[in-house]
């Protein structure tokens, strides 16, 4: 701990030392006695020991999801006796007290121990460092203070919560491996497909009975077989969106993890390519590991700035398999991300876009010529949406709605416009 | 405070009291405001030096109100520095106030006892002149040497 001078004690110095003088000086001796109490102060409360004062800091958690209390333990020890001891509990931005005091005064004997209690909450996603506190410790005098900044010693790492969601969007081919997704191709499976003439090899339990007595020759049943499905989350993060106390960003982020949630409880490959200024991506992988992986992955999501030209090619080939659904999340303002799904597209990905609204957080301005720009950014946007779906891509616009209305959006686009196969 | 030399000087000693107890005044409240300490010793200084001047012209052989004056500069001290030290908002332990408004008020009673020991004690041997004035010279000596030590240690980081 660090001792410093409180400013009592240059004051009652400063009285004092003027008092004696001026006590000499006018030879009178009333000056020494009204300034000799402050002498006495000094004289004992100036050499104040280190308390010992020993500062620990737990947290209920190191995971916890967005909004949710997260207790928090201050653990004062000290070896002498202070009288009034401050700890002030610093949050970083995002995190908010949500329970307690941030702001405390302790007084605390000898050898006492002492636990202060209080919650947090993380108001958005993201990982934080905290535990940083601020101790001022005083004795009876209060002459000196002896004081401490703890840094934050634990990091906590606040997980999107998840976006309600009834029904994700269906892949249009799916993978080889067993999964929840009624395939195209015909074989093993449940649902029913088509009935085919005998050939041999052909199982028993497969003939249709019915079909075969009315034509008289036997027939057999085909079925659509439940596979998996490949889906890439694409995440744009060359720009962020922010105003009216949102970010679009965030938003993105959070409904891309509900998204991986939701198909990887139906046993499908989950990837993420988190495009912008800094490339990040994760292989399509299954399971609950993939999942924390994810979501991880997420968490170190941000904008960084760039003026670099980027397309598709610097993203590796294996995060993007073949036949892969990819669900991208952005804000169609940045011209390099559109670039990328029209690259996507023409690379016979299956594209389908869930954009986040910017219009909203975006003033129209308070001149002719800003708003003459604005409405010209909007035609512009429009066009950019008309030329994605000329290709093929599913694009539904996210606002104040739910986001199972805007995949439904996509999935009835996608139902009656189907891309053309050459 | 004040209002001793106020009572007692003449009318030109009066009227200069008056304009450094409204000096005074306005620092102490300044200081308690805006949160600067240093205006603190500042205003005590002015009411405590209106004194000394009253002292100086008057000629009487030991004031009795010294006490009072003594108790009044260390409650007016401990209080301004109390609240600037509350100026950190933050939720005390139950009864900690109450427990320094107490020892603060304790202290006013032991100065004010002390000070009429004291006064007791210098009016005994103020016969002496010379003992008066060597015991006078050390203290003040002592207060300068604890002064230049505390402003030597004051950071001194401990760990």
């Amino acid at each position: 701990m660090t001792r410093t001078g409180n400013p009592r004690l240059i004051g009652y110095a400063t009285l004092a030392a003027l008092g004696m003088l001026a006590a000499l000086a006018i030879r009178r001796p009333e000056l020494a006695v009204v300034a000799a109490p402050f002498a006495l102060i000094l004289a004992l409360g100036s050499r104040a020991p280190d308390p010992g004062l020993d500062v620990t800091v737990d947290l209920g958690t190191e995971r916890t999801l967005e909004g949710d209390d997260v207790p928090m333990t201050v653990t004062l020890r000290t070896e002498r006796a202070i009288d009034r001891a401050d700890v002030v509990v610093e949050l970083p931005r995002g995190v908010e007290l949500a329970d307690g005091e941030l702001a405390r005064s302790v007084r605390l004997h000898a050898g006492e121990e002492r636990e202060l209690e209080l919650a947090i909450r993380c108001t958005s996603w993201g990982v934080y460092d905290v535990g940083e506190l601020r101790i001022h410790a005083r004795d009876t005098f209060r002459l000196v203070t002896w004081a401490a900044r703890i840094d934050a010693a634990h990091r906590l790492k606040a997980y999107p919560r998840p976006v309600a969601l009834r029904q994700l969007l269906e892949p249009m081919q799916t993978q080889a491996l067993a999964g929840s997704q009624v395939a195209r191709v015909k074989g093993d499976g449940v649902e029913y497909a088509d009935i085919r003439e005998f050939v041999p090899g052909d199982r028993m339990r497969s003939i249709n009975w019915r079909a075969s007595a009315r034509r008289r020759v036997l027939v057999v049943n085909e079925r659509h077989p439940e596979r998996n499905a490949d889906v890439v989350l694409f995440v744009d993060s060359f720009t962020d969106v922010r105003g009216a106390g949102r970010s679009l960003l965030e938003e993105a982020i959070r409904a891309a993890a509900s998204l991986a949630t939701r198909y990887l409880e139906r046993r499908d490959r989950v990837g993420l390519v988190s495009f912008g200024g800094v490339l990040r991506w994760l292989q399509p992988g299954m399971g609950a590991s993939q999942r924390y992986r994810l979501v991880e992955t997420m968490l170190e999501t941000g904008v960084a700035p760039t003026y670099t030209w980027r397309d598709v090619n610097i993203i590796p080939a294996r995060t993007l398999p073949p036949a892969a659904l990819v669900v991208a999340l952005s804000p169609l303002v940045d011209p390099r991300f559109v670039a990328a799904l029209e690259d996507l597209r023409g690379r016979r990905f299956d594209v389908a876009v869930v954009e986040l609204d910017p219009v909203p957080l975006v003033e129209p301005g308070r001149t002719e010529v800003e708003r003459a720009a604005y409405r010209l950014w909007l035609l512009d946007r429009e066009a950019r949406r008309a030329r994605l779906e000329s290709r093929g891509i599913g694009v539904a616009t996210w606002g104040d709605d739910e986001l199972d209305a805007v995949l439904q959006e996509v999935r009835t686009f996608r139902r009656y416009a189907h891309p053309a196969r050459v | 405070m004040a209002a001793v030399p106020l009572a007692r000087g003449d009318d030109t000693l009066q009227a200069v009291d008056v304009r450094v107890a409204a000096v005074a005044f306005v620092a102490l409240v300044a200081s308690v405001v805006r949160g600067w300490p240093v205006l603190v010793p500042v205003a005590l200084t002015l009411v405590g030096g209106a004194y000394a001047a009253e002292l100086a012209v008057d000629d009487a052989p030991l004031d009795l109100a010294v006490p009072a004056i003594a108790v009044g500069l260390f409650l007016a001290a401990e209080l301004a520095y109390w609240s600037l030290d509350e100026r950190r908002r933050s939720v005390g332990d139950a009864g900690m106030g109450l427990r320094r408004a107490a020892l603060v008020a304790a202290s006013g009673v032991a100065i004010v006892l002390a000070s009429s020991v004291l006064l007791v004690v210098i009016d005994e041997v103020r016969a002496r002149g010379l003992a008066l004035d060597l015991t006078g010279a050390l203290a003040a000596v002592s207060v300068i040497v604890i002064v230049v030590a505390l402003g030597r240690t004051a950071r001194t980081d401990a760990r």
